[in-house]
Parts: structure tokens; sequence; C-alpha cells
């Protein structure tokens, strides 16, 4: 039907060249889903690990405080904030309320979760 | 049996073309039509959209006026599906107008267009944004037509008669039979550059402004003067009719509505090269000034567009406007000598069915087929038909 | 108003026939800035290279033919102003429209969209009141007679080749059908258009985008007929089930 190669069709959903508020609202999206998918594979696998007794669970638990993994747990905070806000406001537009302010919902999406995000951040560097 | 059906070759696909192969399908021909381009991309496409109740002709060309107002019954029942049918007024603004007035409705009556007088007031009330200059008018039967959509319903019912369309395909050349008839017609396709060629009973030249030049192609000559004219269209549905001045045809005088826009139209002129006119601002000025005068709300209004296109006027020495608009069909055999080549040009969209159908009595006469024409009865099919019908 | 006229570069994106690879030629232009997109186009083709495909009739906005994507963005090029998209000795990029077949240069197939719009059974005329957005402030002078109007949806496809969930599915019916059938409940609720909006290829396949509305020249606001859609179909989904328990309830 369409004249353009699957991968390439693939790639356009992530192109924001001459897009829109909304389409940087799907971009944003899709990515923190696979983001927060993929971290949900890696939960399941360290989780996993845990069961193999207390000398692994300590190895865990210093690998999860090294700062490359809290700044991997802050990604995931951030995108899980993005994404549930952003869910909101996908589904208030799906029972017809806000659709004309769409644009503006996004704005106020995007300025929550930075609010979120940085209370979050700083909370974390301090402990 | 459909395959010992005589073949005739359409060329052009505006109304006139859809039209005739509408009306040659529904009589039983083979028909395959050929057209350079998409359908309606010349002069049809980028017509005004009135269709006409006749009342502007109905002084200065009667037999063109009578030819309108009949059509104009017709296409509302066969086409009903792109036009907007609210009616059209003729507004008087001076005292010239005014006495234009007697002869409007004299003429209105002797063609059989009926016209109803209203007072400035009345016409006012009916249309809000209409000039408080306004003196009087006359309610008309005049509609407004998607113009794409009216040439794609009647293709998508000689599509579904067995007519074939195949756009994209331009007429380079003919071939005779050494006797000084036409026995194919070369065409390349301009999808993919191939040539083709199709042989053919019968040829009917369609392609209005262009008429001339496929003609030549034969080796004959045709006579149209392609007489452009500007519209320019605004952002507002500033009237649900169709808006005229109150006068002799002239430049700028008719404002119709359509969709959310309002269209005012147009002028003419003559040129040699129809296949890019340019706009000039000067014309765009002209519309803008004329179309201020009769619904001052236009002046505050943004301009969406401006384009043109060509008529494909018949005639001989005399200048555009004064010509009869009704249409000529020229049977080559009797002018030119050359046999199986019948051009058909001039006209308006709205007589574009009348035009087919005295075209199709031509070609079954000289084919010696007996059959009558059906198109005033039968309903188009829906234009979106003409991608399903294969 | 007698502006010298510009020279620009148009780089239009060419193909002949399904097999040839899409290339970019560019044609030298001197054309007046207030001239639209398409009579850039038309003029390439009327004095450089009568080769070049496009697709056009009304030029003005009427007929939806024109669509294409002007420096990657969907236009109607018949009333895309050239000083709007390019400066004097820019460049001009056309690419025929997305997710649609192209069948040279700038010229797409589109039946597809055409047979969904009918199968919405999408009426192009219709009272000047259902033409309206049922958001829109309605002039005060209300008409005192039966007006019809064409409606404001001209199938231009401009919406489906913007949307990006119609990049990944093809059968996805897209905004400009979804929109139709949209008008079509709002007219006249029926069960046929209910069953082709609640779908997963219908109203359920929309991602929020609203690239659909961004592009629209028509004021159709695809996004919020798809939205409201959705609305109209989970009532209607509600009111289904619970005359169902009734019919069950009652002895
Ligand atoms: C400014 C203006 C306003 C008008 N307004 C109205 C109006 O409001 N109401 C009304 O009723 N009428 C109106 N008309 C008149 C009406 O539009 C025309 O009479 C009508 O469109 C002519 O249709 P056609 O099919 O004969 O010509 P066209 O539509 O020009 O069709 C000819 C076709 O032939 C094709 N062609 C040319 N050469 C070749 C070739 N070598 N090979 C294959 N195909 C070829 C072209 O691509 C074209 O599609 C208006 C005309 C003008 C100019
Ligand atoms: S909804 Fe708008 S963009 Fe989509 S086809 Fe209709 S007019 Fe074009
Ligand atoms: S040519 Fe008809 S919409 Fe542009």
């Amino acid at each position: 039907m369409t004249n353009q190669s699957s991968p390439k069709r693939f790639i356009q959903w992530f192109d924001p060249r001459n897009r829109q508020v909304g389409s940087w609202a799907f971009i944003l999206n899709r990515i923190t889903a696979l983001g927060l998918t993929l971290y949900l594979f890696l939960h399941l696998i360290a989780l996993g690990n845990l069961a193999r007794g207390p000398e692994a669970y300590n190895n865990f638990i210093a690998l999860a405080k090294t700062p490359l993994i809290k700044f991997g747990e802050m990604l995931v905070i951030a995108a899980g904030i993005i994404h549930g806000l952003n869910g909101i406001r996908i589904a208030l537009t799906s029972f017809g309320i806000g659709v004309r302010h769409q644009r503006a919902l996004f704005i106020a999406v995007m300025v929550l979760s930075i609010t979120g995000i940085l209370i979050f951040t700083i909370s974390m560097v301090r402990h | 049996m459909r395959s010992s059906n005589p073949h005739i070759i359409v060329i052009g696909a505006g109304f006139t073309g859809c039209a005739t192969a509408h009306d040659l399908a529904l009589r039983g021909f083979r028909v395959t039509v050929l057209e350079r381009g998409d359908i309606a991309n010349g002069t049809s496409g980028r017509t005004h959209g009135l269709l006409h109740s006749g009342a502007r002709y109905c002084v200065t060309d009667q037999d063109a006026a009578i030819e309108c107002i009949e059509e104009n019954i017709l296409l509302r029942k066969i086409a009903a599906q792109c036009i907007e049918y609210n009616g059209g007024l003729f507004v008087a603004l001076d005292e010239e107008d005014e006495a234009y007035g007697t002869r409007f409705e004299q003429g209105a009556q002797k063609c059989g267009i009926p016209i109803e007088r209203l007072t400035g007031n009345q016409a006012r009330k009916k249309e809000p944004n209409l000039t408080p200059k306004t003196r009087l008018a006359y309610s008309v039967p005049d509609g407004v037509f998607d113009p794409l959509r009216l040439a794609m319903a009647f293709a998508a019912t000689a599509k579904k008669n067995g007519a074939e369309f195949l756009t994209y395909h331009e007429v380079t050349g003919f071939d005779f039979d050494g006797k000084g008839n036409i026995r194919e017609v070369s065409a390349i396709n301009r999808h993919t550059n191939e040539k083709i060629k199709f042989t053919a009973d019968m040829v009917i030249n369609a392609t209005g402004a262009w008429a001339g030049l496929v003609a030549r192609l034969a080796g004959v000559t045709v006579d149209v003067i392609p007489t452009p004219g500007v519209m320019v269209c605004y952002d507002q549905r500033l009237v649900q009719r169709v808006i005229n001045r109150l006068c002799e045809p002239d430049d700028g005088d008719i404002l119709i509505p359509q969709r959310r826009m309002v269209v005012i139209g147009t002028t003419s002129f003559e040129v040699e090269d129809v296949d890019y006119i340019p706009v000039t601002p000067a014309q765009v000025e002209l519309m803008h000034q004329k179309a201020a005068e009769l619904v001052p709300a236009v002046a505050a209004t943004h301009q969406r567009g401006a384009y043109m296109s060509a008529r494909p006027l018949i005639g001989s020495t005399t200048l555009g406007r004064s010509l009869s608009r009704t249409f000529k069909c020229y049977h080559h055999q009797e002018t030119d000598g050359i046999g199986g080549l019948v051009t058909i040009t001039g006209g308006k969209a709205t007589t574009c069915r009348v035009m087919a159908e005295k075209t199709v009595d031509l070609v079954c006469n000289l084919m010696g087929v007996s059959r009558s024409c059906e198109t005033r009865e039968v309903v188009l099919d829906s234009y979106r038909d003409y991608y399903t019908h294969s | 108003m007698n502006q010298p006229l510009w020279k620009i570069t148009v780089n239009v994106l060419r193909q002949k026939g399904p097999t040839d690879k899409p290339h970019f030629q560019s044609f030298p232009l001197e054309i007046h800035p207030d001239e639209y997109v398409l009579d850039a186009i038309e003029k390439i083709w009327a004095f450089q290279d009568r080769s070049l495909t496009f697709r056009h009739a009304c030029h003005h906005a009427t007929c939806g033919a024109c669509g294409m994507r002007v420096n990657g963005k969907e236009k109607l090029t018949c009333i895309t102003s050239l000083h709007t998209v390019v400066k004097n000795n820019g460049v001009l990029k056309i690419e025929p429209l997305r997710n649609f077949p192209v069948l040279s240069d700038l010229v797409v197939d589109m039946g597809h969209l055409y047979r969904q719009t009918e199968e919405a059974d999408f009426q192009q005329v219709v009272p000047l009141e259902a033409a309206q957005l049922p958001y829109e402030i309605t002039p005060n002078r209300t008409p005192n007679e039966p007006y019809e109007r064409l409606v404001d949806c001209i199938e231009c496809g401009l919406c489906v080749s913007a949307c990006p969930a119609a990049f990944t599915s093809t059968d996805y019916r897209g905004p400009a059908a979804l929109a139709a059938i949209q008008q079509g409940i709002a007219f006249a609720p029926n069960e046929v258009l209910f069953d082709l909006a609640d779908h997963e290829n219908g109203v359920w396949r929309c991602h929020s985008a609203f690239e659909c509305t961004e592009v629209c020249p028509s004021n159709v606001d695809p996004g919020w007929r798809i939205m409201n859609l959705r609305r109209r179909v989970i009532h209607h989904r509600i009111s289904r089930v619970f005359k169902k328990s009734q019919k069950v309830s009652r002895p």
C-alpha cells in the first residue's frame, strides 16, 4: 500500500522534522515506553539473580549504589513521570476533554514532569 | 457481443470528455478516454463553479440561456451529490442596473427561467452581507458545483458501463489508413514514458481550449480562441447564494459561495499559449474591487487564492465576450475530408451533458447505430466509484 | 505590486514507473513570489520538462487534488504562496504525499482514501449547519432557509500523509475516513458506522499526535473529530450493554 519499506516507516516514527507539538508528545511517549519496557526486563533479570543467595544480594546492592545505575534509575523515574502524565493527557483527550487545547496540555505535562523529575533528582542526590 | 461494438477514443477528460464517455458507454460503445493529466486538470477543474440558471444570458444570448436552464434542472437531478443548490440573486446597485431589470425580466420569462423580484430590503434579509446600496434583486435558480467531483461522477458512471479511462496518457499523433481516415491514435503514457498506439473506429477530440492543437496533429484546423479568466477566492462563506450583478455580463460580476469560501469571477481576454497563464496582481485587484461593491465584507476577508483558466471559445474574428457561448461540433469528414474524427468544443460546464448528447447523436448517425440518449434519466454514480469500478 | 521575479531552485522528487528509484531533480525557476507552489510546478511542466507529472484540478482549495510535501510539510500547493515557503534565491523541496502509492513523480494513487470515505457513506453536500464544526460559534444571523453546502473535507489526503499511525499500519482507516465517520454519526447515528469506528483499525489506532489537524487545509479538525468519535463509540458501547441487560432482565 505505501511507497516505503517498513524500517524506513519505523524510523519515521521518531523523525521530528517538520512535525508539531503533538508529534513530540507521540515520540516522547514511544521512547519512554520502550525505555520502561527495557527497564522492566532488566529489573526482572536482576531480581532473578537475587535469589542466588546473600553474596549475590550484597554484590547487587553495591552495584545499585554506583552513580551510573543511579543515573539510570533517574531516567526510569523521568520516563515513568512523562509517560504517566502524558497518558493522562491522552486519556482526557480521548474522552473529548481538552482536545482543542492538547498543545497547552502537553506543555503543562512537560512542566509538571520536569518539576517532578527535579524534585526526585534532588532528593536522590541528597540521600 | 461487446467486442464487436465500435470502439471510440475520446481525447480529454474534462467535463466534455467525461460526459461524452458516459453517453457513449450508455449507448453500448466501447470507449477509451485518453487524458494527458488527471481528470479535470484542464479548464474544467478551474472553472468558477457556477451551475448557471441561464439568467446571466437571458438578455444577451437566449439560446445559451434556454440550454442552461434545461441542463441546470437535469444536472440537479442526476448530479445532486456535488451541487450546492441554494439559488442566486441578481442585484441592482444603481439606476443603470435597475433599467436593465426590465429587459432582464422579459428575457427570463421568454427563456422559461423562474425568477422572483425582491426589494433591496428583502434581498438583504436573505443575504445580510449584501451591500446596503442594493436597490432591487431577482432570485434565480443558480447553483454551485464542485468541479472535480462533477467530472468524476460522469467518469465513474461511464466506467461502470465499461468505459476505460487512461489518465496521464498524452495523445501525440494520428495514423491514417491511406484513404484519409484515422485508424490509430499514438499516445505516451506519462507515468512510464512508454509509447502506445490505439486503434479506433472513431476519435472524439474533446480537448477544450487545446482542441485546436490536437486537431493540428491530424492536420486540420479548428478555430478555438483560448480566452482565460481570473478568479479569486476568499476565506469565508459570506453569502449562501450566488450573487450576480444585474447588468450585461461584465468582469468580476459574479460571487459564488463554495464550501467555506466565496469565489469571485471573472475576466475575459485572449491568449495564445494555454499551458501556463500567469495571474496578474492587477486582475486580482480588479476582482477584489468588483466583489466588494456587491458584498463589502469581502474587503476585510482574507484572500485564500487566485487562479486562472482558459475558455475554449469558438469563433473567428469577433472579440471573446460577445461570442455565443454555445458549443460547436466539427465533423472533420465534412469540413476537412478527414474521416473518423469529430471535435467538440466550446460550451460550458453546465451544458456538458447536452454537448455530449449532440456529439454522440452525430457519432451514432455516422456509424449507423440507432440508440437514443439516456443521460437525462440516469442518475450518476458516486464520484468515488471512479476508484472502485475497475 | 510590481515586485521583480524571484529566482528559486525547485527540487522535485521524481520517479517514473513503480520500479524506478526515486531521485531529486532540480529546476531553476524565475517566478513571482505571490504565485503559488502549484503554479511553480505547472510552470516547470510548461516550459522546462513536459514529462513531469502532478495532480491538480481546481487551483482554489476545493478539490483536494494538489496535496504534496513542500519542504517536508504537507501542503495544498494551490493555495500555498511561494513567499511563505521559500526566499529569493532559495531552494524549494517538493515530494509526493506519504502513505499513498506513488504512480509517478508527484502523482499518488488516492483510491484507498476515496474508497474509505465511500465506505463511510460520506456525503459531500449536507445541510449548512451540519457542515460546521460543533464547537464553532455559529454566526448570529441564523439562516432562515434550508441551505446546503459542500462539506469541508476535500479528500486531499494531507492528514493521512502526516499521520504517524498511518506510517505503521496500512490497514488503519486514517484521519480523513474517521472524521468522515464522525460526521456521519453526528448527523444520523447508525450501526454500520459504529462498527467501522469501533475497531482496532478504527478510532483505537489513533495515537493522538494531532498532526492531521495541524496539516488539514480545510478546517476539518480530524483530530478533534476522532476524539469525539471515541467518546461516541464508548457511549454507544455502554448503551448497547445496557439495552442487552434490559432485554435479559425482562421475563
Ligand atoms: C474562467 C472560467 C470560468 C468558467 N466558469 C464557468 C462556470 O461558472 N459555469 C460553467 O458552467 N462553465 C464555466 N466555464 C466554462 C467551462 O469551464 C468550460 O467550458 C469547460 O470546462 C470546458 O470543458 P472541456 O472538457 O471542453 O475542456 P477541458 O476541461 O479543458 O478539458 C480538455 C482536456 O483535454 C486534455 N488534453 C489536452 N491536450 C491533450 C492531449 N494531447 N492528449 C490528451 N489529453 C489532452 C487536457 O488535459 C484537458 O483535461 C468557465 C470557463 C472559464 C475559463
Ligand atoms: S480531513 Fe482535512 S487533510 Fe484530511 S483529507 Fe479531509 S481536508 Fe484533507
Ligand atoms: S488543485 Fe484543487 S485543491 Fe488544490
